[in-house]
């Protein structure tokens, strides 16, 4: 909640950057790509807009995460916190700049594309299904970025990479098929679908996919919860140190 | 001294890791061996020179670090670290920090609330307590620091020199402050180096050296005995 309170203090905009910022991003992105490469269109445009806003609720939540416990460290030297919490509570903060952004994007495609039907009901298991798998990641890089700060490197470089092969900017059903085979086991492919099905084409998502995404992403938040409660106490001495 | 100690530490060593190169890292033993008990209601002097293990045993009794040998016993509930780096966001100002850390010190946010104003006469902030902490003096940011932990009454107050980082002034109505807390019974540690603040404050005094307990016991026969070792200290 601070840190929310705080983000909009800060600026005098304050709230509007929530909006602005992402909208920024998407227009950055619509010009190199929507207008360039694709020839525009009003499809196109959807299109990369319905993987953009999930995509970049992704990878800011896992990179703040990610860097929690360490840009907490003058707190966390002053009062013990538990620090299974702390990526949480980058992730938390995001998710509301989310949910911002998301009703925009079902407000633009309602008015401007097909109005909404019932496969829209399927959005909020594809959420829960992202935010599982946001909060696996970025505790799990949380949990291991203060023992080895050398991967912040990795971290920051492997989500570049993973932008471009989530198919944020091109649909991968088009792709060969020795490359999808791969691809399978990127788990933003089903939940950025999972956006697109209901948002774009008044269809259902992938539900095995989704189902397995959120299996192996708790799978993945029990080590890092493990992780984080081995190192509570000792994550300081190796910001001392 | 009936009644169980509050704190209890048992020959308790902290490790540090120092990175020595590619994977390799070499351990340093900031404390060794160190064993007291801390009672309640009583206010402890911890002294030592510089690098004698004096902020990582506070960080120990705040339930920061845990130890790598030895064993504490802990029965109080609410620790709380006065430092000089005091967790403050910058950005945001004084009342809210106040707030902030109020609630993270174990109190309810109304209660905070209520107590503000005292919190702000307390610090004698006057209208700096509306402005960003990044705008304070260090001076002012220890004696919010200290305001906020004086309401908040935790079972523990860990203070570490902050009573020699405000004015005279300050520093006279904190070392009045202190004197009432351990009137009403308030448990207290203060980690320092200079004798005048122990001699003045505390009931018992314990002298770490190069992270091992040299001496336990009343304020003055401690006294002595550190400012024994302090000319041949300045000697060698």
């Amino acid at each position: 909640m601070a840190e929310l309170h705080a983000e909009a203090a800060r600026a005098y905009i304050g709230i509007l950057w929530w909006v602005a910022e992402p909208m920024l991003y998407m227009l950055a992105f619509y010009a190199a790509f929507g207008l360039g490469l694709r020839g525009g269109g009003e499809q196109a445009v959807f299109f990369l807009l319905c993987g953009l806003v999930p995509w970049k609720w992704f990878t800011s939540s896992v990179q703040n995460g990610a860097g929690s416990i360490q840009s907490n460290s003058g707190l966390i030297q002053q009062v013990y916190l538990p620090k299974v919490i702390l990526p949480l509570i980058s992730i938390f903060t995001n998710t509301l700049k989310f949910v911002v952004v998301l009703t925009l994007l079902m407000l633009i495609v309602s008015v401007f594309g097909h109005g909404p039907d019932v496969t829209w009901l399927s959005l909020p298991v594809v959420i829960v299904v992202e935010l599982l798998l946001i909060v696996a990641c970025g505790s799990l890089a949380a949990s291991i970025l203060p023992i080895f700060p050398d991967l912040k490197l990795v971290v920051d470089n492997g989500l570049m990479v993973l932008m471009f092969v989530s198919g944020v900017f091109f649909d991968i059903s088009r792709l060969p098929p020795q490359a999808q085979a791969v691809l399978r086991y990127n788990p933003l492919i089903p939940i950025l679908e999972g956006f697109r099905a209901p948002l774009l084409r008044h269809e259902w998502p992938d539900w095995q996919a989704l189902f397995w995404v959120a299996v192996a992403s708790i799978a993945m938040y029990a080590v890092a919860i493990r992780i984080l409660i081995t190192y509570d106490r000792r994550y300081i001495k190796l910001m001392i140190a | 001294m009936t009644s169980e100690p509050l704190i209890e530490l048992n020959n308790v060593g902290v490790c540090y890791a120092r990175r020595s190169g590619f994977m390799r890292s070499s351990k340093f033993w900031a404390l060794h061996d160190v064993t007291f008990q801390l009672h309640h209601a009583e206010t402890l002097g911890v002294i030592g020179h510089n690098g004698a293990g004096k902020s990582t045993l506070l960080r120990l009794l705040a339930g920061i670090l845990s130890p790598d040998r030895g064993e504490i016993v802990m029965r109080a509930t609410r620790v709380s670290l006065q430092s000089l780096q005091v967790g403050f966001v910058h950005y945001m100002s004084g009342r809210e920090n106040a707030i902030l850390s109020g609630i993270m010190l174990g109190m309810r946010r109304r209660t905070v609330l209520e107590k503000i104003d005292e919190i702000r006469d307390f610090a004698e902030l006057g209208d700096f307590f509306d402005e960003p902490v990044r705008s304070y003096s260090s001076g002012m940011r220890a004696r919010l620091g200290f305001a906020v932990a004086f309401q908040a009454d935790p079972d523990v107050i860990l203070i570490d020199e902050v009573l020699g980082v405000g004015d005279a002034g300050f520093r006279q109505k904190s070392a009045a402050a202190m004197r009432a807390k351990i009137a009403s019974d308030k448990t207290v540690v203060v980690v320092t180096h200079s004798v005048e603040t122990v001699q003045e404050l505390c009931d018992r005094v314990i002298w770490i050296d190069h992270g091992i307990t040299r001496a336990v016991g009343n304020t003055k026969e401690v006294l002595t005995e550190y400012q024994k070792s302090l000319p041949r200290r300045l000697a060698g």
